[in-house]
C-alpha cells in the first residue's frame, strides 16, 4: 500500500513536468495545426543554455527559465516566420509541416551536436539529490520544485488563454481560423505568436529538464515520441488534455516500471496511444477532426 | 456617390481561377441588396472580396472614396463593413456571450464592448437566455441569430449577410428575415446572397444576377423577381439539374 502510494506520489511529481513539456506542443497544434516534431530537439537546445548558464556562471537551472523563455520565444518567432508562415494556409500545409519540422528537428540535432557534442549531460543543482522526507514517503526535491513550477506555468498559460484579449484570439483561432479572421482577429501574427509561446514552453521544459534527466543532442527522439503519445491521448489541440494524458501516463509509467522493470516503462507510452487511435482517436478531451 | 462600389473586380482562390471575371457593383446608403445567382457564381466569393478576406486581383472596391483592396479585414471592419459568412462561423466552444465579445474584438474599451453586447441581447431575447451556453448546443436558427448579433456588436454601416437562410426550417427563415427588416428600418445598408432567390429579393429594393462570374442583371428587387427571363433562367436551370440521368 505504502509503496503503491509513493510510486502514486514520483508518478504524479514527474506528470507535472510532462505536461509541461506537452503543453507547448499542444497549443501549436491547436493554433496551426502543424505537429512540431522539432518540439522536443527545442527541449534540448534550451536545455544546453541552461547547463552552460549553470556551468559557466552557476545560475539555477529554475531561476534559468528567465533566460530560455524569453530566448526560445524568439527562436520560435523566428522560425515560424522563416518557414511556417509561407506555406501557412496552403492546401498541402498538413504534410509539409510535418516533414519541415522533422528536417528542423535533424539540424538542430546537428547543430547541438556540432557544438556540444553527444556526450551526456545534465545539471546538479543541490536540490536535484535531495528529497523532502515525510516518513514513510519520500518526494525528491528535483522533482517537486519542477512540478510545482511546471502547475504554475501552464496554470499561467491557462488563465492568459481564459482571459486576456490576446487569449481569447488564441482560443478563436483554435476554435475557427476562418471564423476569428471574419471577426478581425489577425490571425497570422496570432500564429507567430502562439508559435513563440509554444516554443517558450519548450524552453522552459528544457530547463526542467536539465536536472531530472540527463540529455544529448539525439536524445529528442525518445522525448518527442513520449510528448505524442500524450498529447493524442488528451486530445490533440487540448491543454487540459495535455495535462491529464501527462499525468495518466506518468502515473501509469511508474507503475509498470516498479512491477515490471524500468525497460518496460517506455512501452506504456506506446501502447496508450496504440489503444487511444484504436478506441478513440480524438483523445480523452479531444474533439472530432472536422473534415 | 455610391457608399460602396465595387469595379471591375477580378478575384479567386489561392493559385485556382478567376472566380469572379470583373464584377461591378454600386451600394447606396441605406438599402438592401440581393444577390441572386447559381452555384458557383461567384456570390460569396463576392463577399469576400469585400471584406477583405479575399483580396482582388484586379479592379477596385472603393468605400466612402477609399480604395479597400489591399486592407486586411480587420481594417475594414473598424471602418464599418460586417460579413456573416455562409458557415456562420462561429466559435463552437464560447459561449453565446464570449461570441459576441469576439464580434466586438477590435474594439478595446471593455465597457463599450460591453453595452454593445447588450444591445445585441436585446435585439435577440433569446441569446440572453442562452448567454452562458456553448454556441454549438444553439440550434440553427440561433446560430443564425448568434452571427448576426456578433456582427452587430461593432455597429457596421453596411451589413453583408451571406445565405442567412441555408438549412433554417421555413419559419424560422422567416424570423431571420424579419430582423432584416428592422435593420433595414434602422437605416443600415444590407448586402444580402440568397439561395431562396424569391425571399431575398422580397426584402430588398434592388437586386443583382450573378452568373460565371460576371453581374448579368441588376435592378429593382421587384422588376426582377417578376422578370419572366430570369424566372426561366433559374428555374429552367434547375429543372435541367434535376433532369440529368443518372449514370
Amino acid at each position: 500500500m505504502i509503496q503503491n502510494l509513493q510510486i502514486l506520489i514520483l508518478g504524479i511529481a514527474l506528470g507535472g513536468v510532462y505536461a509541461l513539456m506537452a503543453s507547448g506542443l499542444t497549443l501549436v497544434f491547436g493554433v496551426m495545426r502543424i505537429v512540431n516534431i522539432a518540439h522536443a530537439s527545442l527541449m534540448i537546445a534550451a536545455a544546453y543554455i541552461t547547463f552552460w548558464a549553470f556551468r559557466l556562471y552557476g545560475v539555477d537551472p529554475i531561476l534559468s527559465i528567465v533566460i530560455t523563455i524569453p530566448v526560445m520565444f524568439l527562436v520560435g518567432v523566428g522560425i515560424y516566420k522563416l518557414f511556417f508562415s509561407r506555406i501557412a494556409g496552403t492546401q498541402r500545409s498538413g504534410e509539409l509541416t510535418v516533414l519541415l519540422t522533422f528536417a528542423l528537428a535533424l539540424v538542430i540535432e546537428g547543430v547541438l551536436g556540432f557544438f556540444f557534442s553527444n556526450v551526456f549531460r545534465s545539471t546538479n543543482p543541490a536540490y536535484s539529490t535531495q528529497a523532502i522526507l515525510f516518513d514513510p514517503l519520500y518526494i525528491p526535491k528535483g522533482q517537486f520544485y519542477a512540478t510545482l513550477l511546471s502547475l504554475g506555468l501552464i496554470g499561467g498559460l491557462w488563465t492568459f488563454l481564459q482571459f486576456s484579449r490576446m487569449g481569447y484570439a488564441i482560443r478563436a483561432s483554435m476554435q475557427n481560423i476562418s471564423a476569428a479572421q471574419v471577426v478581425g482577429v489577425n490571425v497570422e501574427r496570432i500564429s507567430m505568436i502562439s508559435f513563440g509561446i509554444g516554443i517558450a514552453l519548450a524552453g522552459a521544459s528544457g530547463s526542467v529538464m536539465s536536472f531530472l534527466f540527463s540529455f544529448f543532442p539525439g536524445k529528442h527522439w525518445e522525448w518527442i515520441a513520449i510528448l505524442l503519445a500524450l498529447i493524442v491521448l488528451g486530445g490533440m489541440g487540448s491543454l487540459i488534455g495535455a495535462l491529464v494524458g501527462a499525468l495518466l501516463l506518468a502515473v501509469a509509467s511508474a507503475f509498470v516500471s516498479f512491477h515490471f522493470g524500468p525497460t518496460w516503462s517506455p512501452i506504456t507510452f506506446f501502447l496508450a496511444l496504440f489503444l487511444i487511435l484504436l478506441f478513440r482517436p480524438q483523445g480523452l478531451l479531444g474533439k472530432k477532426m472536422e473534415v | 456617390m455610391a457608399l460602396l462600389e465595387v469595379e471591375n473586380v477580378t478575384a479567386g482562390y489561392r493559385a485556382g481561377p478567376d472566380i469572379l471575371k470583373g464584377v461591378s457593383i454600386k451600394i447606396e446608403q441605406g438599402k438592401t441588396y440581393c444577390i441572386i445567382g447559381p452555384n458557383g457564381a461567384g456570390k460569396s466569393t463576392l463577399l469576400r472580396a469585400i471584406c477583405g478576406l479575399l483580396h482582388p486581383r484586379d479592379g477596385n472596391v472603393i468605400y466612402r472614396g477609399e480604395m479597400l483592396n489591399k486592407l486586411r479585414t480587420d481594417q475594414i471592419l473598424m471602418r464599418g463593413i460586417s460579413f456573416v459568412p455562409q458557415d456562420r462561423s462561429l466559435f463552437p466552444d464560447m459561449t453565446v456571450r464570449e461570441n459576441l465579445r469576439m464580434g466586438g474584438y477590435i474594439i478595446r474599451d471593455r465597457t463599450e464592448l460591453k453595452e454593445r453586447v447588450e444591445d445585441a441581447f436585446q435585439m435577440f431575447p433569446i441569446l440572453k437566455e442562452r448567454s452562458s451556453q456553448r454556441a454549438k448546443t444553439l440550434s440553427g436558427g440561433e446560430q443564425q441569430m448568434l452571427a448576426i448579433g456578433r456582427a452587430l456588436v461593432l455597429r457596421p454601416e453596411i451589413i453583408m449577410l451571406d445565405e442567412p437562410s441555408l438549412g433554417l426550417a421555413p419559419m424560422v427563415t422567416n424570423f431571420i428575415f424579419e430582423n432584416i427588416k428592422k435593420l433595414k428600418q434602422a437605416g443600415m445598408t444590407i448586402i444580402i446572397v440568397e439561395q431562396n432567390a424569391r425571399k431575398g429579393l422580397e426584402s430588398s429594393d434592388w437586386g443583382f444576377v450573378l452568373d460565371l462570374g460576371t453581374t448579368r442583371f441588376e435592378g429593382p428587387a421587384g422588376t426582377i423577381l417578376n422578370d419572366p427571363r430570369i424566372q426561366e433562367l433559374y428555374l429552367g436551370r434547375a429543372q435541367v439539374n434535376r433532369q440529368e440521368p443518372s449514370p
